[in-house]
């Protein structure tokens, strides 16, 4: 049993810090492509500005100025800085719900990201930059994973995390393989790249050995069991924590979250590459995307925006 | 009311020494002579062996747990609000057990007349038939709630939560400049203030032999649950909180989770038939006892002020029905009324035939003509409150206050004299605090918190609030004020060895 804004707010705050963290990892590889070669990076941030719903082609051609608005602008509600005041701004309002060893992450991070250093940090070493936020915010799902008691408040967190790592996820091969008019993407730089956006790199190699092919690349981030980034993964978690979710609610919903959940980890979980490939991948992870906004409404409904009608005590 | 505010942030230089005044005035840790109290014996050997570069260090490795734990507060500006960590002094300020035992006895004395008086005022009003009290001083109070009368309070504990704000006189005895019966805040700081002094002086406090004050939040919940009604065994307790924009937020939320019982703002509870319930993931749920952070006005929209949209509609009515618990009662803030205060020495002899324990401050009520002339020929040496404000605002202090400001204040308080009281200038004790690195004295009081349920319990402990700017009297937080650990010491006999 939870307040019903507590739970939503925990959701948001997951679903906010795996924005940030992806969205560093996507500005990180860029601003490294950058140092690189340059036809090959303007397509690396091409990719990256694409995936984070940036459509203008103009900033493609200026990727360090994108970075930077992307990580520190404040008016900015898409912005790494913004996203993290939002999680940091859910988390205070349910202080009492998280353990001081959460929140003291979560507000650091914010405390370093917002301090007046933070421009400055970024300008001497955008990497280092990233990649500490990257790792607080690491430190942040340890605690919560380490001092949280697994229950429903946990679960919403994880719920939000996993929701936007999926959707985040197949929008980037969306951007990446999505698009059959266009030649395929075939860098080898450009490949290393998405699998770096990804945080999948090492995990690949040691599943694929350093042969670096789209095909295997869109199999290992949609289908692989094990790896964490997934989306198979990501929509077994999603199922999981939503139907120890539900097993608390005393009425079902008419559009039961949990079964739009089931539906969408089975259709992961019998995937087949060949009818990926046949139907087109774009078509597939739209649905994907789909089907996690279907959920995410359907969650909200059923726990947060309930009818109070149909939860009078009897 | 812009006069005080202006009076209170006035630069160091503009403010009239406050050698003016009085004579030194009584410090915490140094008597008369220049001797170190015995009490303070042990502080001042470690402080003299730690350098000064040593002693800022700590204050930063302070002011950086106190950041990233988020123990801050809102201050309001005319544009915007920010948040801000509460300035924390270093340094404790130490009361020995002899004093402390005093203050006990004085503020148990204390609360316990003012919620007789509090159900006597609700209920047959014998103390305003006898005339003790004038009666349109009580009835016409602004904090006095009519909706209130001839309601049954459990243990006729109206006020269950109370901080009493303490000063030192200047023979040193302590007395009460006010009591806040409404929703006192400043416990956090308590708890908060000993786990950054322990941090800090780990060595002194082990052997000082200080009294523990870790209790706090058990003893609430449990003064909480002793309101309930017999027939709720396991009643469910909440934290009703005005939201995260409240100045007192951090507080609320710590209160909440210390206790193990939800934060709840007002739009998280519904009224269904008389019944409060809070909206959960699962449907709805009952609740039994309200720990309101939300002012009388804001409760409920159906019953107070309409335009509230912190409250939740019905609410009153559900109290009233006798389906829950409001801690603490509306209407509470009639017994700690600035001008009630002054009246509270003979409310204690009334009911209880006794003296009191906790003298009062000499309290001028402007309301009575004569009084009114003596407060406005001697402005310049009074301390001038309006009756129903609270955290420094609405006031003049008159020895640190130009003469426009007197003359501009002065007709304020003729146009509405029944609003206003006034106080001689209490030349505040002076404690140590560090500031730049060195160690100065500055002015404080003394906030403790005494719980009242089925029974009732004072926290030995305190919130000592500090007035951070040299020679000033105002301690608030909202006007520059801060705070430090207050150590009560154990009697000798019950110390450690």
């Amino acid at each position: 049993m939870m307040l019903a804004r507590v739970a939503d707010s925990l959701y948001w705050i997951g679903r906010y810090v795996e924005r940030a963290e992806h969205m560093c990892r996507l500005s990180d590889v860029m601003l490294n492509a950058t140092l690189d070669r340059t036809e090959a990076a303007t397509q690396v941030a091409r990719i990256a500005l694409a995936a984070v719903g940036d459509p203008d082609s103009e900033r493609v051609s200026a990727p360090y100025e994108a970075a930077t608005a992307l990580v520190l602008d404040r008016e900015d509600p898409g912005s790494i800085v913004s996203s993290l005041a939002r999680a940091r701004e859910n988390a205070r309002q349910v202080r009492d719900q998280i353990t001081t060893e959460t929140w003291e992450r979560l507000n650091f991070v914010f405390l370093r990201m917002t301090s007046p250093e933070a421009h400055k940090a970024f300008a001497g070493g955008s990497s280092v930059f990233l990649h500490e936020t990257i790792a607080d915010l690491h430190l942040f799902r340890g605690a919560a994973d380490a001092t949280m008691s697994h229950g429903e408040g946990w679960r919403f967190l994880l719920l939000g995390m996993y929701l936007e790592r999926a959707q985040l996820g197949a929008r980037l091969l969306e951007v990446c393989f999505g698009d059959t008019h266009r030649p395929a993407l075939s860098d080898h730089f450009a490949l290393t790249s998405v699998l770096r956006m990804g945080c999948a790199l090492e995990p690949y190699l040691r599943a694929y050995t350093a042969d670096i092919q789209p095909r295997l690349i869109l199999r290992f981030l949609l289908l692989d069991e094990d790896f964490p980034r997934s989306l198979r993964f990501s929509t077994a978690q999603i199922e999981e924590h939503l139907s120890s979710l539900t097993k608390y609610l005393a009425v079902s919903a008419d559009v039961s979250p949990e079964r739009l959940a089931g539906r969408l980890r089975a259709r992961m979980q019998y995937a087949d590459m060949h009818e990926i490939e046949a139907q087109g991948a774009g078509a597939f992870l739209a649905t994907i995307g789909d089907e996690c906004a279907a959920i995410h409404h359907a969650l909200h409904e059923a726990f947060v925006a309930y009818p109070l009608e149909l939860r009078l005590p009897a | 009311m812009e006069l005080s505010v202006a009076t209170a942030q006035r630069s160091d230089k503009s403010l009239i020494p406050i050698e003016d005044l009085a004579p030194t005035p009584y410090d915490e840790m140094t008597a008369a002579d220049g001797a170190v109290r015995p009490h303070y014996a042990a502080l001042a050997q470690r402080l003299a062996a730690l350098g000064g570069a040593d002693l800022a260090e700590r204050q930063r490795t302070l002011e950086r747990f106190f950041l990233l734990q988020g123990i801050t507060f809102t201050v309001y500006g005319a544009e915007s609000s920010t948040e801000r960590i509460i300035p924390t002094d270093l340094l404790p300020r130490i009361i020995p057990s002899d004093e402390w035992a005093r203050i006990e006895s004085g503020l148990t004395q204390r609360l316990r007349a003012l919620n007789m008086f509090l159900a006597d005022i609700y209920g047959d009003q014998q103390i305003l038939m006898d005339g003790v009290v004038p009666r349109e001083l009580v009835l016409c109070a602004p904090s006095y709630r009519r909706e209130m009368q001839n309601l049954y309070v459990p243990h006729q504990a109206y006020a269950n939560v109370c901080g009493s704000d303490l000063i030192r006189q200047p023979d040193g005895a302590f007395a009460v400049l006010e009591d806040n019966l409404r929703v006192p805040s400043g416990v956090s700081y308590m708890l908060a203030n000993r786990e950054a002094s322990k941090r800090t002086f780990p060595g002194t406090f082990r052997g000082a032999g200080v009294r523990s004050i870790d209790r706090y939040p058990d003893l609430l919940l449990a003064t909480l649950k002793s309101m309930a009604a017999d027939w709720r065994p396991n009643p469910q307790v909440v934290v009703l909180t005005p939201g995260v924009y409240n100045s007192a937020y951090y507080e609320h939320a710590y209160l909440a989770r210390l206790m193990g019982v939800p934060l709840v703002e007002g739009r998280d509870l519904v009224v269904h038939e008389n019944m409060v319930y809070m909206r959960t993931t699962t449907g709805l749920r009952r609740v039994d006892i309200i720990y309101r952070r939300v002012d009388d006005d804001f409760i409920d929209p159906l019953t107070f002020r309409r335009d509230s949209s912190l409250g939740v509609a019905g609410l009153f009515n559900a109290y009233r029905g006798g389906n829950v618990v409001i801690c603490n009662a509306p209407g509470t803030g009639v017994a700690d009324d600035k001008a009630v205060y002054a009246y509270v020495p003979e409310i204690i002899r009334y009911y209880l035939g006794e003296d009191a324990i906790l003298p009062n401050i000499e309290t001028y009520l402007c309301r009575e003509p004569a009084q009114l002339s003596h407060v406005l020929a001697n402005l310049d040496k009074l301390v001038v409150k309006a009756v129903g404000a609270s955290g420094g605002y609405g006031m003049l202090v008159g020895p640190h206050s130009t003469q426009a400001e007197r003359d501009a204040f002065a007709e304020v308080v003729k146009a509405d004299p029944a609003n206003y009281i006034a106080q001689p200038t209490i030349n505040l004790s002076t404690a140590p605090c560090l500031i730049d690195g060195e160690i100065d004295a500055r002015h404080v009081d003394l906030r403790p918190f005494i719980l009242c349920g089925d029974k009732i319990v004072v926290t030995p402990g305190a919130l000592t609030r500090v007035a951070l700017r040299k020679g000033s009297l105002v301690v608030n937080s909202s006007q520059g004020g801060g705070s430090k650990d207050t150590w009560v010491l154990a009697d000798a006999k019950e110390q450690r060895p």
